[in-house]
């Protein structure tokens, strides 16, 4: 297949974002617009695959494929091209591949909704968006797919606009993302400023020129850059402090908080930085606090997943946690974990998604945990889909979340030990050991309450899609759960199973992705490190001199743990193996206890919340962090905005309404000369004649 | 007094004239709201038009000022034709001669 | 005197303006001698001033001597005239007052030698115009004469102080124009030469006839008639053209196209008095009666 194909890869989906539009137009069309959708995003995940060989090997210019020059100010251009890469690969094998079957997904599940062909606009229209940021090749590029994912993101959060939460957790979101998106903005200027481009691999080289240079001193742009790049990951990847938008977000539809809000938009944030992740390695601090926001996020999204009673929050809170992991990795340098936690967590994110997608269907919009028990007999096939995604995020062994998150922590681990070991790290590492306990208790703790257990249920209220015909094959009860259809739903469901057990075992041994990544653009540090000597750079040195201790180590260690030496690499081996299992009894022992509390003695569990009825309640609210930021942030805006909005009308509006008085006062003065009477008229022309005649031959003007 | 004093007669003494009429008749055509008065006082400024113009052309010896009062009558002639017709007209609607019935152009 | 003349123009101006705010037609007429008492001061202290003041020493007006009394005489008619003209509550009135004007202004045509205006201005002025407001006015207030509420419109002026103050405004611009000094200096021309009755009658009136000439001329049957042409006027000046003469000339030399103009304007309000008259009028009056 030819590599110029690559080209098209945005553009289907844009052209099948039109189509759907068009569908809109007429009912009869409506129905078209699933599959034209679906195919949008197939035929790119085909085009992807096609080239997937050829486009790995690009070297050097070859990388950049340019289309045609966007916008020339200046000095300042921007071409609308694309860097082909393997990470840009592997990202677009997530965004195309995973996105096919969620559309797919969609549309036995959006079926007979009236914004049918709205839907799949939007969701075309995001997968445009986000193989244009994933295939940028300049970061304005970038920014554009950047805004593009959410606008797109703000549209499918807001599709059910007749429920006010929808709206406003559209608003939310849109808004919140707007804070990081400021910050990325911001980077993006002072990128260009630093380094005079906005293009990614010159950018890169340059940072990764500057990282070998023994002499380079480090600017303050180069602190700065990193953490107004990073503000807008943060934002968009819903990690602290900008993370509360995503659990709202659940209010658009179950197919879009899984191909969105799991599996691809919000790794934006990571695929960012590990695409810049030479410019991070400019600032010491960049990266460790990248590394510690994950880590908090880790844990903490993971104790509010814990009391949560919402399917689709469990998940939600999931994901940020999950999220959290990714960014660890690349806070740990390790690039090849973020991503492959990102590649192994966009299949069992959304497979946990659509799942959860299914039993709300079945229920009619029923979410609540405790409303629902045992179910296991009613929706078999479901069950057991979901059972895999469980295992896989609670990383039970030789799943793919076991590898990946394993790779992460042992990442950590490593940076954490060792003779230039970090303590920082070394906590993150414990931190995301906690986590996964978390992770692994939350998970079944949903699994064993929705299908385990007595057979109990409650239908919820949604019953307008429970009478259409979505469910073909289902006529006996309406009012009963039942099973989702094969085609289009649980067909997409398995392959997603299918990744979501196996992948993690392909990527590991055959180790295609670690090569890949390694050798793209996204590690330059690995193979910086094998040509200079492993002790800190000076430019590193010229900053910790003057900072404390803590970040101290931090920075001095990081370029030497990469290092090629044997001894290092076969402590990091060490440290895999040893992390490998650990984390396999930390997940049994989560089930463990999600079985134990949440299937077989379900009483015990009351009574221990009962017990710590305070900290249920703290963590159920979500440590009140939205009533916080509500206090701190929304109320005080509100009050300074109630004042603006006075200080408008009284003094802006009333200036605007005085100034507007002077013509009507003009006209009111000089109205009653327009009367109609002749002599009226006759009057001026007199007075207008003997003024001009005065003047011009008395005062000779 | 001496006498060449009185007997100076001046192309201002003339104009002076014609500039009364045209101003009594522009006051006229202004406070008056009969129609058809109205109309008498444009010819009362044709009047005082025509003096100067007399004036002028004894004054500068030219025929020219003369031949343009010729001009003048026509129009008048003209306008007098039109607008006693067009004054018939309205009379004919309204039933009265007052301008102000016709000021519907009143903003 | 002449640094004063200005001062006596805007004096006498702004007394004409209130005598003529007070003479126009009100509701409650004031003291009625006040205005005529005012306007008479007006004209006849500007006139005295000027007489008086010697601005005009040693200038040559050209006109016969003593013709300044007759251009006391027939301004002072034209402008009392006028003043009644506008000031009478009587349309009748007031036209046959516009008479006195033309007539008063003819008079002054007469001193400065435009024998032929005055005459002109008598008989189409005086006589066919004013005939036919005549006609208008009988025509327009037949109908209404009985009402005397509805001609409340000939007795109330409207305006009367704004219109004066413009109107004396603009005269006293005109009149501080006329009466500058230096522009009345340059107000005498010398005659172009080419204009001069001699050079007219040389280049287009060389064989005009002097006295009574008879020819013969074939009449139908072929037997020749004798044709008297119309003899000149007995005190005919064979080097002098009359004032109507030279009006010919210049007219039909000098302005053939306004000529052609003037009777295409006077066919096109023929034609236009001629539609107006016909055109048919729904009698707003009477439909809203009955």
């Amino acid at each position: 297949m030819p590599i110029e194909l690559i080209k098209l890869i945005p553009w289907i989906p844009l052209l099948g974002a039109v189509l759907c539009a068009v569908c809109c137009m007429k009912p009869a069309w409506r129905k078209a617009a699933g599959p034209i959708s679906v195919l949008s995003i197939f035929i790119p995940f085909l085009i992807t695959c096609g080239v997937y060989s050829a486009a790995s090997g690009l070297q050097g210019d070859d990388k950049v494929q340019t289309i045609y020059q966007w916008m020339s100010v200046g000095g300042f251009s921007v071409n609308m091209g694309y860097f082909i890469d393997p990470l840009t690969m592997i990202m677009l094998f997530v965004v195309t591949g995973i996105g096919s079957l969620i559309a797919t997904y969609a549309m036995g599940y959006m079926k007979g909704e009236r914004g049918y062909a709205r839907f799949f606009m939007g969701v075309s229209l995001f997968i445009f968006a986000m193989t244009t940021l994933v295939m940028a090749d300049n970061l304005v590029l970038l920014y554009l797919g950047w805004e593009g994912v959410g606008l797109c993101s703000y549209l499918l959060i807001g599709y059910y606009y007749e429920k006010p939460e929808a709206v406003a957790a559209a608003k939310k979101a849109f808004i919140v993302n707007r804070i990081g998106d400021l910050g990325f903005a911001l980077g993006i200027f002072l990128t260009y400023m630093t380094y005079d481009t906005v293009s990614l691999s010159v950018v890169t080289s340059k940072a990764v020129a500057f990282l070998s240079d023994p002499n380079y001193i480090a600017t303050s742009a180069d602190l700065w850059i990193p953490f107004l790049l990073m503000l807008g990951a943060f934002g968009k990847s819903a990690q602290i402090p900008l993370y509360v938008w995503l659990p709202d977000a659940m209010a658009g539809p179950t197919p879009v908080s899984a191909l969105v809000h799991a599996a691809t938009m919000v790794t934006a944030g990571v695929y960012m930085i590990a695409r810049l992740i030479p410019v991070f390695q400019l600032s010491p601090y960049a990266l460790p606090t990248v590394a510690t926001i994950g880590g908090i996020t880790a844990l903490f999204a993971g104790t509010i997943a814990l009391c949560q009673y919402d399917l689709k929050k469990v998940f939600a809170y999931s994901t940020v946690s999950q999220l959290g992991y990714m960014f660890l990795g690349v806070g740990a340098l390790s690039s090849f974990g973020g991503i492959f936690h990102l590649f192994t967590h966009a299949f069992f994110k959304a497979l946990l998604f659509l799942t959860a997608g299914s039993v709300m269907h079945a229920l009619a919009g029923q979410l609540d945990l405790r409303a629902m028990s045992g179910l296991r007999k009613k929706m078999p096939v479901t069950c057991w889909l979901m059972f895999a995604g469980c295992l896989a995020l609670a990383g039970f062994p030789f799943t793919a979340g076991f590898f990946s998150k394993d790779t992460i922590l042992a990442e950590a681990m490593v940076r954490g030990t060792g003779e230039h070991g970090s303590n920082l790290y070394f906590f993150l590492a414990l931190m995301g050991l906690l986590t996964a306990l978390l992770t692994a208790f939350y998970t079944f703790r949903l699994w064993f309450r929705v299908f385990m257990g007595p057979e109990h249920f409650e239908m919820g209220d949604d019953h307008g899609h429970s009478d259409d015909d979505a469910h073909g094959d289902d006529h006996s009860h309406a009012h009963e759960p039942h099973e989702m259809p094969w085609w289009p739903m649980n067909i997409p469901l398995v392959v997603l199973a299918f990744g979501a057990i196996f992948a993690g075992m392909i990527v590991h041994w055959t180790g295609w992705m670690e090569h890949s990544i390694e050798t793209s653009t996204a590690q330059p540090a690995i193979a910086l490190n094998i040509q200079t000597d492993p002790q800190p750079t000076p430019a590193y040195e010229i900053i910790t001199v003057s900072n404390t201790t803590d970040t101290h180590d931090t920075a001095t260690e990081h370029p030497a743990a990469a290092t090629g030496h044997s001894a290092e690499h076969d402590r990091a081996h060490g440290i895999h193996i040893l992390m490998m299992w650990i984390s396999s009894f930390i997940a049994l022992l989560g089930i463990g206890l999600a079985a134990y509390f949440h299937w077989l003695n379900r009483p015990l569990t009351d009574k221990v919340a009962a017990k710590f009825g305070m900290v249920v309640e703290v963590l159920y609210n979500k440590y009140y962090i939205d009533e916080f930021y509500d206090l701190v942030i929304v109320k005080p805006l509100r009050t300074l905005g109630h004042g603006f909005y006075r200080f408008d009308q009284a003094v802006i509006h009333g200036l605007v309404i005085t100034v507007g008085y002077i013509p009507r006062l003009a006209g009111w003065s000089i109205q009653p000369t327009q009367s109609g009477k002749m002599q009226g008229y006759g009057l001026g022309m007199v007075l207008g004649v003997a003024i001009a005649a005065l003047l011009v031959f008395k005062w000779a003007f | 007094m001496p006498e060449t004093v009185m007997n100076s007669l001046t192309l201002s003494h003339f104009l002076m004239t014609g500039a009364i009429l045209f101003c009594l008749g522009l006051v006229g055509f202004i406070t008056r709201r009969n129609l058809i008065i109205m109309f008498l006082c444009t010819e009362m400024m044709f009047q005082g038009v025509v003096v100067t113009l007399v004036a002028f052309s004894r004054f500068h010896l030219n025929d020219t000022g003369q031949t343009f009062v010729i001009f003048v009558l026509t129009i008048a002639a003209a306008e007098a034709a039109l607008a006693l017709g067009l004054v018939v007209l309205l009379f004919r609607r309204k039933g009265t001669l007052d301008s102000l019935v016709w000021s519907q152009l009143s903003g | 005197m002449e640094q004063y003349l200005e001062y006596a123009l805007y004096i006498a101006s702004v007394l004409g303006a209130l005598s003529l705010a007070l003479m126009l037609p009100k509701e409650r007429p004031g003291i009625r001698f006040i205005g005529p008492l005012l306007g008479t001061a007006a004209m006849g202290g500007l006139w005295l001033f000027l007489a008086c003041s010697g601005i005009w020493d040693g200038r040559e007006s050209g006109l016969a001597s003593g013709s300044f009394i007759y251009y006391y005489l027939f301004s002072g008619i034209a402008i009392v005239s006028a003043v009644k003209v506008i000031t009478h509550t009587r349309p009748v009135y007031a036209a046959l007052w516009f008479v006195m004007v033309v007539l008063a202004s003819s008079g002054l045509f007469l001193i400065l030698s435009a024998q032929f205006m005055a005459f002109a201005m008598v008989i189409i002025y005086g006589g066919a115009i004013l005939v036919t407001y005549m006609f208008v006015l009988m025509l327009a207030s037949q109908s209404t004469s009985s009402d005397h509420a509805s001609q409340a419109y000939e007795k109330v002026a409207t305006e009367p102080i704004m219109a004066s103050a413009a109107g004396f405004l603009l005269l006293a611009v005109l009149l501080s124009i006329s009466f500058d000094y230096h522009s009345v200096d340059a107000a005498r021309a010398p005659l172009d030469p080419a204009n001069t009755d001699a050079a007219l009658i040389e280049s287009t009136l060389a064989n005009r006839p002097l006295k009574a000439v008879k020819t013969f001329v074939n009449n139908a049957a072929g037997e020749p008639v004798e044709v008297i042409s119309p003899a000149p006027p007995p005190n005919l000046d064979p080097t002098r053209l009359a004032n109507a003469e030279r009006i010919g000339l210049d007219l039909f030399q000098s302005h053939p196209l306004g000529l052609e103009l003037a009777g295409v304007i006077l066919l096109v309000s023929l034609v236009g008095a001629i539609v107006i008259a016909k055109t048919k009028v729904p009698d707003e009056q009477h439909a809203a009666s009955g």
